[in-house]
């Protein structure tokens, strides 16, 4: 920048430069650069992990088009699932529309969390569709809105991820209650997309930014949680300090070419992948490319963390509580007593008491154990509860519960991608057929309708499989997390540490045998 | 550190607390990324950052609820309840003269004291990132003239108004503040009371004395500049160009210097003394001035070849006139006539000679007034100090139009009829003069709608005369182009986003106008005249956007003539000496061959000496435009071998997109893979459309020659200085003997 003018004022020269005509009279405060590297050291990738320090990449990710081209496709699919799940055939296999979606989508969603993080989160067909609108433009960089672009307020928005998880248990039961996952009638999966896709426009065009996909998103939670996982660190700053001293924030407020950070991230402080989009949208506008697509090693986002949410923990607990319903429902003791409770309330399955009892009991059966370790293990002198919100508090429970929480991500998420594993691997070649079948090609009576990738008992053996590689990556989490943030509370660090595991061990033990009750009750 | 200035608290109350509830700063940390915007804004330092969870923290204790962190947090994660601390304004009232008649004394009365002015500027927050001072359309550095006033050091607060403005005096009396500086105070943005800053500005300037002009560098020195029109933006050019060093030269079509302040504003409003100093200064500072010189369109080129740069800035002296049956009767006039002859005949204390004398029945004449803004405030007023009736008719509803309040409750106070939602439909006359005026009614249901008549004939009045202060419009016959509009376009300026400045709503005070889409209207206008329309030929002030204030006047004269200061603008034969030309280089690349041009270009100036910016074309400014001495434009030419080969639509698009672009200098290069055809041709052009010189250009294949970027760069930079000669600043005044032969008006003259 060329400096126009020095004003001499008192003994500090004062420079004032073209680029704002007020900069003489602007005096910012110094901002806070203390514990910069305790705090972010952990977290920060290496230097040499940023995938847009190449060239091609660099240019595909300054491309307005990028967003648009990951969503188009997917955007296609689910119109395709809509219409055709509405109008094909009635027969969920050869259905697209159930095929795609139930043997095929969900489980590639998982392999894409637990490698990339939110890799699906910027290429959803659902935010994606409502953002377009929200914006008027499908790629450009429009500087008017669509929308009241309302603020969620701070009573609702202090809970975080914790409104998306009831999103994702409400859903969870419509599924269950409509059987539409099973796949059941075509015309339910039709619907219940719709009814995603019209949720998320009716938030996009009443809230700012991404609120709906920070905030409400039936996935948002398990997407952050499970993702925090993945390989992919997300857009973090090149140099902190350059972001500090940053004067216009474009990345967050919105630049020339970008719009300002949908999910309410700001790349000068990321610590995780939890919140990042992959939108590319900071990438875009930071004036100073200072920015950059980090890689990680996996499950860095779950260990390295210095700040451990609250919400976090939680959504962790209960979401590890509805996968173990979701493995409960399919024993036979479940069957008797889910019948016995529809007939005493009139209601069929799955019945909304023992939904909500089973989850709710392994969530605060977990919270217990943790409890227990926390009562067993920690100083005596730790500082006393704090008052204030929810992210907020802290106490000697939290500073064990939240911590461990983190430290079962990755068996949480065996679990859901060993759930999604049958589907896949007996009924996956069935996508072929019903592709055909929209152009009168596919049939019941294709090779590839009864192709299983794999039976039981080997579906039972990769279920178990997989569940084992959460389970050691829990145990290595949970063992590096424990070290770092449960020996300074501890009285007992070692037993500290031993119980800590103990815990993911213990879930992967049971997750896994319930895989093998599952299939003696089929 | 504030805090402590604040005294006798008291409870202004925003929309979002009462005055029991207590002040109390929410930050939501779930959506705090700890970007620290708030903490290095905050006045009080209230808010600092947590290193441990990186969020912000607030100290309810030391807040004074401002809610600048609120306007300045980019993922709204704080929120503020309860009162504001603000100090009660201290009052300035008004003079009321017992009898108008006669009467020019001025009616606003300034802050009475030391001990006021002290109070007032203890509710000055100095804000780190000051909102009043991207308000002010000159930018002055209110905190700092203020915190002055706290000090008691007048002679710095002087100092401090005199690096961004020379009009204090001025100002601070005709300024509408609303909508400038108080209304983008931090106190007015959070929906409380402003400081008084134009108050406080006067103090200033009437307590202590103004500052001499003189040189402060010599930038300019061997620069000789013509300026024409003395009004507001031409003073604010001479002011610039004298501070510079610069030879001035200034040309005004009437008998006295001043423009507006001298027969626009009467007297009452601005002192007669006050509306001479500046030109006293400036005069006293050397500036050469030639009154009764009226300039032609046919005159330009002459001057432009007698001077380095011409500024016009002869202002908008059109007045508009209602196209009414009528209107062509005697006893029917336009403001500045009106102006003109009722000030002369209340400074000589003789009758107006527009204005027929009372009746035999002793009953005082009627004026009509046609408009209701501040020019007919002024008329209505003046009549009434005539011993006039005046009537002031405008079919805009009250609350839409655009005149200052306190005009309006003073000219009430002093008896004007003010009826708004009336337009004249019809003037009758007698004998060819002027007897009766019929009205009708009409209505208007928002500020952007026109106004329909909805009754007919509804009124009529008897009136003696009908003075047309409707307005008044440019003339673009000198410059040759339409007014510009204040309007800004695309994205706001990052740094009046990131000041809050345009997260706040529109006050009700400012008649409900969002004060940050008028800060970046004015902005964009400031740096048009600062772009200039043809080489070395700029235009400011009203003859460059339309009536508009005198401080934006005046900052865009400044502006225009700093612009060509910093250019180093220059007749073709003079080459000003011991100069680094700044030089962008700005390119539109694809796969990266537009850039290395582009880059390899910037060393190759360097190396000459340049001062050199490199810049994608998408990320250049405005504002880097009007800082370059010459524009290297870079482009690679898109089409398939034969067909469609043309410049990349990015750069055409950009090119387009742009203001004028008459006083910078272009040179082009385009790079190609197979063969450019016209692509230089076009963009050429396209550049040339928008008023830019072109001094060399070139295209570059993928396998260009060594040395063909240096051939490049010697042509370039000698386009940019072409020419010999040795700088001579009194040839401009020679020569303008020549052009106007008229006499030069000197200081003691």
């Amino acid at each position: 920048m060329w400096p126009v003018t020095i004003l001499e004022e008192g003994s500090q020269p004062i420079v004032r430069t073209d680029a704002d005509p007020v900069g003489v009279a602007v005096h910012l405060r110094p901002p806070v650069r203390s514990h910069m590297e305790e705090r972010f050291g952990p977290t920060d990738p290496p230097r040499m992990l940023d995938v847009a320090r190449h060239p091609r990449v660099a240019r595909l990710l300054r491309s307005r088009k990028l967003q648009f081209a990951l969503i188009l496709p997917n955007q296609i699919v689910f119109w395709v699932v809509i219409f055709v799940g509405a109008l094909g055939t009635a027969i969920p296999g050869l259905n697209f529309g159930t095929a795609i979606t139930w043997y095929v989508w969900f489980c590639l969603v998982f392999v894409m969390m637990v490698v990339v993080g939110r890799a699906w989160c910027s290429m959803c067909p659902f935010g994606g569709f409502a953002e377009w609108i929200q914006r008027r433009t499908l790629w450009g960089r429009a500087q008017r809105r669509l929308g009241l672009g309302l603020k969620l307020p701070e009573s609702v928005a202090q809970y975080g991820f914790i409104s998306s998880v009831g999103a994702f248990l409400l859903l969870t039961w419509i599924e269950e209650y409509f059987n539409i996952a099973g796949p059941g009638r075509p015309i339910a999966t039709s619907i219940m997309v719709l009814g995603i896709v019209t949720s998320a426009l009716v938030f996009f065009l009443v809230f700012e930014r991404r609120t709906f996909c920070r905030y409400f998103c039936p996935l948002t939670a398990l997407i952050g949680t499970v993702g925090a996982m993945g390989s992919v660190a997300g857009f973090r700053t090149r140099d902190r300090d350059a972001c500090i001293s940053c004067a216009t924030k474009d990345c967050m407020r919105g630049g020339e070419e970008g719009y300002g950070c949908p999910w309410y991230t700001w790349p000068g402080s990321a610590d995780s992948n939890l919140s990042c989009g992959l939108c590319s949208e900071c990438y875009k506008s930071c004036p100073s490319g200072n920015v950059g697509l980090y890689l990680q090693p996996p499950l860095t986002s779950v260990v390295a963390p210095t700040r451990r949410r609250a919400d976090v923990a939680w959504a962790v607990a209960i979401l590890w509580g509805l996968v173990v319903y979701q493995q409960v429902n399919a024993t036979s003791i479940f069957a008797t007593v889910d019948s016995w409770l529809n007939r005493q309330i009139g209601i069929g399955y799955p019945n909304p008491v023992d939904y909500i009892g089973i989850i709710a009991a392994v969530a605060v059966i977990t919270a217990g154990l943790v409890a227990l370790v926390a009562v067993a293990t920690r100083r005596s002198n730790l500082p006393a509860p704090t008052k204030g919100r929810f992210l907020e508090r802290t106490s000697p429970y939290r500073s064990y519960f939240l911590p461990m929480m983190y430290g079962i991500i990755p068996v949480v998420g065996a679990d859901y991608f060993a759930r999604q594993l049958p589907k896949f691997l007996a009924h996956a070649p069935r996508v072929v057929p019903a592709a055909g079948h929209l152009v009168t090609l596919g049939s019941t009576h294709s090779g590839l309708y009864t192709l299983h990738i794999a039976n039981n008992p080997a579906i039972v053996a990769v279920q178990v499989a997989v569940m084992a590689a959460g389970t050691l990556a829990s145990i290595w989490a949970m063992w590096r997390i424990s070290g770092r943030e449960l020996v300074p509370v501890a009285a007992r660090p070692v037993a500290a540490r031993f119980a800590a595991v103990a815990l993911p061990v213990a879930f992967g033990v049971a997750a896994s045998l319930l895989y093998v009750i599952m299939h003696a009750a089929q | 550190m504030t805090t402590t200035f604040i005294t006798a608290l008291s409870t202004d109350t925003p929309s979002t607390g009462t005055p029991a509830e207590p002040l109390h700063v929410d930050v939501l940390t779930d959506r705090c990324a700890g970007c620290q915007e708030c903490v290095v804004r905050c006045p009080t330092g209230a808010l600092t950052l947590e290193p441990g969870s990186w969020t912000a923290v607030a100290d309810d204790a030391r807040c004074v609820g401002c809610r600048q962190c609120v306007r300045t947090c980019p993922f709204a994660a704080i929120t503020v309840s309860g009162p504001m601390l603000a100090g009660e304004r201290v009052a300035t009232g008004v003079h009321s003269p017992p009898s108008l008649l006669g009467d020019l004394g001025e009616t606003r009365v300034g802050l009475l004291g030391g001990a006021d002015a002290l109070a007032e500027a203890n509710r000055c927050l100095s804000c780190p990132d000051p909102t009043c001072v991207r308000g002010c359309p000159a930018h002055n550095d209110i905190p700092a003239f203020i915190a002055a006033v706290r000090d008691a050091d007048l002679a710095l607060a002087h100092r401090i108004i005199r690096r961004t403005s020379f009009l204090p005096d001025v100002c601070s009396r005709v300024c509408d503040q609303a909508l400038q500086c108080e209304g983008a105070c931090t106190w007015s943005l959070a929906g409380g009371t402003p400081v008084a800053i134009g108050a406080l500005e006067r103090y200033i300037a009437d307590a202590a004395p103004l500052p001499p002009l003189e040189a402060e560098g010599d930038t300019g020195a061997d620069m000789a500049v013509v300026v024409v029109g003395s009004g507001p933006a031409g003073a604010g050019a001479a002011f610039e160009l004298v501070r510079s060093g610069a030879s001035v030269t200034v040309l005004e079509a009437r008998d006295r210097p001043g423009g507006l302040l001298d027969w626009g504003i009467p007297a009452f409003t601005l002192p007669a003394d006050v509306a001479r100093r500046p030109w006293e200064d400036l005069l006293a500072a050397g500036v050469e001035l030639h009154c009764g010189v009226e300039v032609t369109a046919a005159d330009i080129d002459e001057l432009l070849g007698c001077y380095d740069a011409v500024i016009l800035a002869h202002g908008a002296g059109l007045p508009l006139r209602l196209p009414i049956p009528g209107a062509d009767l005697d006893g029917v006039c336009d403001a500045t006539q009106f102006l003109q002859d009722a000030q002369a005949a209340l400074q000589r204390g003789e009758p107006s000679q527009l204005l027929p004398s009372p009746e035999g029945d002793g009953e005082p004449p009627t004026v009509l007034v046609v408009g209701a803004g501040n020019t007919a405030m002024d008329v209505a007023r003046l009549a009434r100090r005539l011993g006039a009736r005046a009537i002031c008719v405008d079919w805009l509803d009250r609350r839409f139009a655009p005149v200052r309040p306190d005009e309006l409750a003073e000219a009430a106070d002093e008896g004007v009829d003010i009826r708004f939602l009336t337009t004249v439909q019809r003037l009758e006359g007698d004998d060819g003069r002027v007897t009766t005026a019929v009205f009708d009614e009409t209505a208007q249901s928002d500020a952007g709608s026109k106004p329909k008549t909805v009754r007919r004939a509804a009124q009529r009045e008897a009136v003696d005369l009908v003075v047309m202060a409707m307005g008044y419009r440019a003339d673009p016959a000198l410059s040759g182009q339409p007014p510009v509009a204040r309007r800004a376009t695309g994205l706001p300026s990052r740094r009046v986003q990131a000041s809050g400045l345009l997260a706040a709503g529109a006050p009700a005070f400012a008649r409900h106008q969002p004060i940050g889409q008028l800060v970046l209207g004015r902005a964009t206008a400031e740096t048009i005249a600062g772009l200039g329309i043809r080489d070395r030929l700029f235009v400011a002030g009203d003859a460059l956007v339309g009536p508009s204030t005198v401080v934006e006047a005046m900052a865009q004269g400044r502006r225009a003539a700093r612009a060509a200061v910093e250019r180093r603008v220059h007749r073709p034969d003079r080459v000003p000496s011991g100069v680094e030309p700044r030089v962008l280089v700005a390119w539109e690349s694809r796969g990266g061959h537009t850039e290395a041009v582009g880059r390899e270009l910037a060393e190759a100036l360097g190396r000459r000496h340049a001062q050199v910016r490199t810049l994608p074309l998408r990320d250049v400014t405005l504002t880097d435009l009007a800082a370059a001495d010459l524009v290297v434009l870079g482009t690679w030419v898109e089409g398939f071998v034969v067909a469609g080969v043309r410049p990349a639509r990015a750069t055409t698009a950009w090119l387009r997109q742009l203001p004028g672009l008459g006083a910078t200098r272009f040179a082009l290069y385009c790079t190609y893979a197979v063969d450019p055809k016209g692509a230089l041709d076009r963009l050429r052009q396209d550049v040339e459309a928008k008023g830019a010189t072109v001094v060399a250009e070139a295209t570059f294949g993928r396998h260009r020659r060594r040395g063909d970027v240096e051939i490049f760069t010697d042509r370039l930079l000698g386009g940019l200085g072409s020419g010999g000669g040795v700088a001579n600043p009194a040839v401009g005044g020679q020569a303008l003997g020549s052009v106007v032969g008229s006499r030069p008006i000197s200081a003691a003259s």
